[in-house]
């Protein structure tokens, strides 16, 4: 890949339409793992729905409209110029840390303010804002070059970082906090940051974890949660249950699971949450460890599908753009399936496609729109893709 | 192209996080399917334990005396009360069950710290089970589940025999009981616990995480306990608490025409002259079985079922729960004096100045006797005056007791010191005192027959029962006590249930019987499970017949002869009266005190005790009745008497009137 700015070229039509194709692995990936989401949304709420004398499809329908309108918001992203994209950067990120702000003087919901509401249309401003933090470090890092990142550059990126992270912190949202960590140190490293600069940046993280928890700004209960992680068995009944009852319902999947719908623990609403952030649990009971296999699977196309769009970026900031998109998605999933078996407290994050829930769903799809993207106008001449 | 590596290294390190997760996968999913297959489905399945309906107890003629009726009871689950929700649902739970608030909010918490279940209120009545199932979602954790309910038909009778049931304490919790529980805690319902509790039985239901039952898997039907059926005749048993009522009114107008009050020593309302209670029994003499049993005053076992209220067990008079007729232990007195005959005419002993029990002595007033411990003491008959010339015979019936000290004197002069010196205490014991008679109750408790060897023990560990002046000397045992013991007195203590025991065996040939109240334990459907027969404890195969005649006879001069110390009380008995056989005891319980002007502080007390055994000819009854510090044995207990002996022998019942003192 070519981290040094590249001459801009004449480009033939030719060349035009056929950087134009859509990468297909890609899209059949995303609308895979969005489909099977219906499905299990389907089997986890139906049974739980029609005990509380309600449709057994509210919940899927609601979902299926997210849809809808995640696949056209990721076309109409594939579509937009980087050029437009890099102007819009410093907008996209004021005014999502506006939009954060806003957020605090929300009503709490569930022990937090997290959702805007406009009407009967809700929406959760950190969603938006891990999209711009992209764009904006994407924007930002792009001058830089290989080992000649100027401290100033690092200095800028913490900034950015820090402010949405500080606002996200406030409502409080754990996860997004994280999410913003490891998209920033992704990118950075991605851009040339430097051995030591990389150092420096690590220390000062831990340095600022400690002090928050010693200023014990963090909630009693996110404490909890990452307890819960380190020793499940404590405290089964309360905190550890969502964790022991998933994995309890991942592991009676075994190797081909109990079949579609037959989900004894996720239909029996054993588990938590389990239409929205522990949905894998269902597709881990239901279609055991090929099926969960293959989700994972539809993940890493993804990943991968982004990963050769950034390696064949027409510029910096797309390239940049393409690796945040991947490092967010990566995440996402890493985080929420790991906390499903074990390996990884329990955030609150989303499983990307599959957990139900609108915003969440439609800002991922914007965001793989954008690192498609990438690929739709990457560099008419071939780089050496050796990834 | 050179930095190409650092995408590289990106996409090495997503491909590992992937390459995590599917390990992780595997190693949950794969390696071991099995085990969390079998958790979830444990967790699927709740089951609900359904109590047992608890055994009934009936009298012999099948008269239920304790049955068990369907009945609901509320209970939290305090696993389903989240903290926030304690608040609403205490006042909640207080309005509608009317029980104080704070009694309800220790309820709840209760069951929340143990996270199980606990009863908040027993047997509602229809309209309250029905709006409490009907508004579930108020009452969080609150549910409707039948706990069948005991019930006491007969109220008060036999109360101290049939015993109480109550929640499990904490040391129930510790071997295993569940809060919900309900255990036998006194009495018989304590003895046969076992026998009464019967099988829960359990609901399999499938549920979901909220515990919506969806679907019902199974059920183990409830297996209800088993009957008891007493040797106890109900009948006889309200005759023979009649009588303990009316013979403590008696003795109560007797101390004080207006009544009295025994009070309590904590609150400075005693009043030591007072009777305090009336104990009695009827046991056969030819099997052991118990026919009639108790004390007065007594309580109502059904205060006991909901849950006991602290005003009800305020109000009880002090000792109500106790079953006297197993656990008191009295100074039999002279009613002992039936077993020192006996003694007397097995061993050959009798007075010095005579060569048998035959030949009459003088019943003095008075007795010195020189002892041999520098304690030259004076004994004085109860009649304080000289009461003529007496053998044995006359003895027992006038309740002489300078003759017994006669017969304990001749006795300690020839073998004091020896292996014959425990001679009395001996043949006390092969009747069956200083050991518990092994009948069917709890807390029995087995009286003393004091002799050198307790003694000395009582002075080895500094025991208080034994005067500290005692020390002094070589051997704490003096032949003053063997006096004492002679005429059951001094340390001599006994339970009513040994003391009917004592009389069956000696009136009956000497076979000494186990006392029992369960004749047969049933199932609910008749099916036997059980079956106690008589059992001998003990037969004294050398009591001669002459003596046991000797003694029948005697004991029917004590009722008929006209200077039988039972005579006046007797005397409206009716035409059966030859048939009627007994003996009188009046024991110091509180001595007479005065101050040095002679003006008394404290007049003496004494326990009223009588014996009855009917018919006297071919024994089959023996009767006990106890007033404690009612007066005399003849005045007071032997009035109490009647009336039961007349049940027996089928005569008309007459009046418990006072009868003159005696003994």
């Amino acid at each position: 890949m070519v981290l040094t700015a590249r001459r801009t070229e004449p480009v033939t039509l030719l060349q035009r339409e056929r950087a134009l194709r859509p990468d297909l692995a890609l899209i059949v990936s995303y609308l895979a793992l969005s489909g099977l989401g219906l499905v299990m949304i389907y089997s986890a709420s139906a049974p739980r729905l029609l005990a509380d004398g309600q449709s057994p499809t509210e919940l899927v329908r609601r979902q299926l409209i997210f849809v809808v309108v995640g696949i056209g918001m990721f076309i109409l992203a594939s579509l937009i110029e980087h050029r437009t994209l890099k102007m819009l950067a410093p907008i996209a990120y004021v005014g999502s840390l506006v939009l954060l702000i806003v957020v605090l003087y929300m009503p709490v919901v569930a022990g937090a303010n997290r959702w805007i509401s406009i009407g009967f249309f809700r929406f959760q401003p950190s969603e938006v804002a891990k999209i711009s933090l992209i764009l904006a470090l994407a924007a930002t890092l792009a001058g830089s070059v290989e080992k000649t990142m100027h401290w100033r550059e690092v200095a800028k990126s913490v900034v950015l970082v820090a402010i949405p992270a500080v606002l996200i912190f406030r409502q409080p949202d754990l996860g997004t906090m994280l999410v913003l960590g490891f998209v920033a140190v992704v990118m950075v490293f991605s851009a040339g940051i430097t051995w030591r600069q990389f150092a420096f940046l690590l220390i000062s993280a831990v340095v600022a974890s400690v002090s928050l928890f010693k200023a014990e700004a963090i909630e009693e209960y996110q404490i909890a949660r990452i307890t819960a992680f380190l020793d499940p068995t404590a405290d089964v009944a309360n905190t550890g249950y969502n964790l022991a009852q998933s994995k309890i319902a991942i592991g009676s999947g075994g190797l081909f699971g109990r079949g579609l719908f037959q989900g004894q623990q996720t239909n029996l609403s054993f588990v938590p949450e389990q239409s929205t952030d522990f949905i894998f649990t269902a597709i881990g009971e239901q279609l055991g460890f090929v099926g969960a296999t293959v989700v994972i699977g539809l993940f890493a196309v993804i990943t991968w599908r982004l990963l050769v769009a950034a390696a064949n970026g027409r510029d910096r900031f797309s390239q940049l753009v393409a690796i945040g998109v991947a490092a967010m998605l990566v995440f996402h999933a890493f985080v929420n399936i790991g906390m499903t078996v074990r390996l990884t407290p329990v955030t609150g994050l989303p499983l990307p496609f599959l957990s139900a829930g609108g915003t969440a769903y439609i800002a991922m799809s914007v965001a793989i729109g954008l690192g498609h993207s990438v690929w739709m106008r990457r560099s008419p001449v071939p780089v050496d893709a050796d990834l | 192209m050179k930095s190409t590596w650092r995408l590289g290294a990106v996409g090495f390190v997503f491909v590992a996080m992937f390459g995590i997760l599917t390990l992780q996968l595997w190693r949950v999913q794969v390696v071991p399917a099995e085990d969390y297959v079998a958790q979830a489905e444990a967790l699927q399945v709740k089951s609900v334990y359904t109590p047992a309906p608890r055994g009934q107890i009936v009298d012999r003629a099948g008269r239920k005396l304790a049955e068990t009726r369907p009945a609901f009871s509320a209970v939290v689950d305090g696993s389903l009360v989240p903290e926030a929700a304690v608040e609403d649902l205490v006042s909640l739970l207080a309005a509608f069950t009317g029980l104080p608030a704070d009694e309800v909010a220790y309820t709840v918490e209760d069951a929340r710290t143990r996270g199980d279940r606990r009863v908040v209120m027993a047997d509602l009545d229809n309209e309250a089970a029905v709006y409490l199932a009907e508004h579930r979602e108020e009452f969080v954790g609150v549910s409707v589940i039948p706990v069948p309910q005991r019930t006491y038909p007969y109220g008060n009778l036999a109360s101290g025999v049939l015993g109480y049931i109550g929640q499990p304490d904490p040391v129930d919790i510790e071997e295993g009981a569940k809060h919900t529980d309900i255990l036998g805690k006194a009495g018989l319902e304590a003895q046969y616990d076992d026998e009464l509790q019967g099988t829960e039985g359990r609901i399999w239901f499938q549920v979901d995480a909220f515990r919506t039952v969806l679907d019902v898997l199974g059920e183990d039907f409830p297996d209800p306990g088993n009957t008891l059926i007493l040797e106890l005749d109900i009948e006889l048993q309200e005759v023979l608490e009649q009588a303990l009522t009316d013979g403590l009114e008696l003795a109560r107008t007797e101390y004080n025409p207006d009544g009295c009050e025994p009070g309590s020593e904590e609150d400075g309302t005693e009043d030591k002259g007072c009777p305090v209670r009336a104990v009695g029994l009827v046991m056969n003499v030819n099997d052991g079985s118990v026919l009639a049993m108790g004390s007065v005053p007594n309580f109502d076992p059904s205060i006991f079922v909901a849950g006991l209220d602290e005003q009800v067990y305020q109000a009880l008079p002090e000792g109500a729960l106790i079953n006297f007729a197993v656990t008191g232990q009295y100074a039999p007195a002279s009613t002992f004096k039936a077993l020192t005959y006996v003694m007397a005419m097995e061993e050959g002993i009798s007075p010095q100045d005579v060569d048998s029990v035959e030949e009459e002595i003088l019943c003095s007033g008075q007795l010195a006797k020189p002892l041999g411990e520098g304690s030259q003491q004076v004994f004085f008959n109860w009649t304080r005056e000289d009461d003529g010339l007496q053998n044995i015979h006359d003895a027992l019936m006038r309740s002489c007791n300078t003759y017994f000290w006669e017969l304990s004197y001749a006795l300690w002069d020839e073998y004091k010191g020896t292996d014959q010196e425990n001679l009395l205490q001996d043949w006390a014991r092969l009747v069956g005192f200083d050991e518990k008679t092994g009948i069917d109750l709890p807390t029995e408790r087995p009286g003393i027959v004091p002799d050198r060897e307790l003694f000395s023990k009582w002075a080895d560990e500094d025991d208080p029962r034994l005067d500290p002046s005692r020390l002094d000397f070589e051997s704490p045992w003096f032949g003053g006590d063997l006096f004492q013991a002679a005429v059951g007195q001094g340390s001599m203590l006994s339970t009513p249930v040994q003391l009917a025991t004592a009389y069956a065996a000696l009136v009956n040939g000497g076979t000494v019987w186990q006392p029992r109240l369960v004749d047969e334990i049933r199932t609910q459907d008749g099916d036997l499970v059980r079956e106690f027969s008589p059992t001998p404890v003990r037969v004294i195969d050398d009591l001669s017949a002459a003596t046991v005649r000797a003694l029948r006879n005697d004991l029917r001069r004590v009722v008929n002869d006209p200077r039988g110390t039972a005579h006046s009380a007797f005397i409206d008995f009716g035409e059966d009266l030859d048939q009627v056989g007994g003996k009188t005891g009046t024991a110091e319980v509180i001595k007479r005190r005065t101050d040095d002007e002679d003006n008394v502080i404290q007049e003496a007390v004494t326990t009223a005790l009588f014996v009855g055994v009917t018919p006297i000819d071919d024994p089959e009854w023996v009767v006990v009745v106890i007033i404690e510090r009612g007066g005399s044995g003849g005045g007071i207990a032997a009035p109490t008497a009647k009336p039961i002996l007349q049940f027996l022998l089928d005569q008309p019942m007459t009046e418990v009137a006072p009868a003159l003192v005696a003994d």
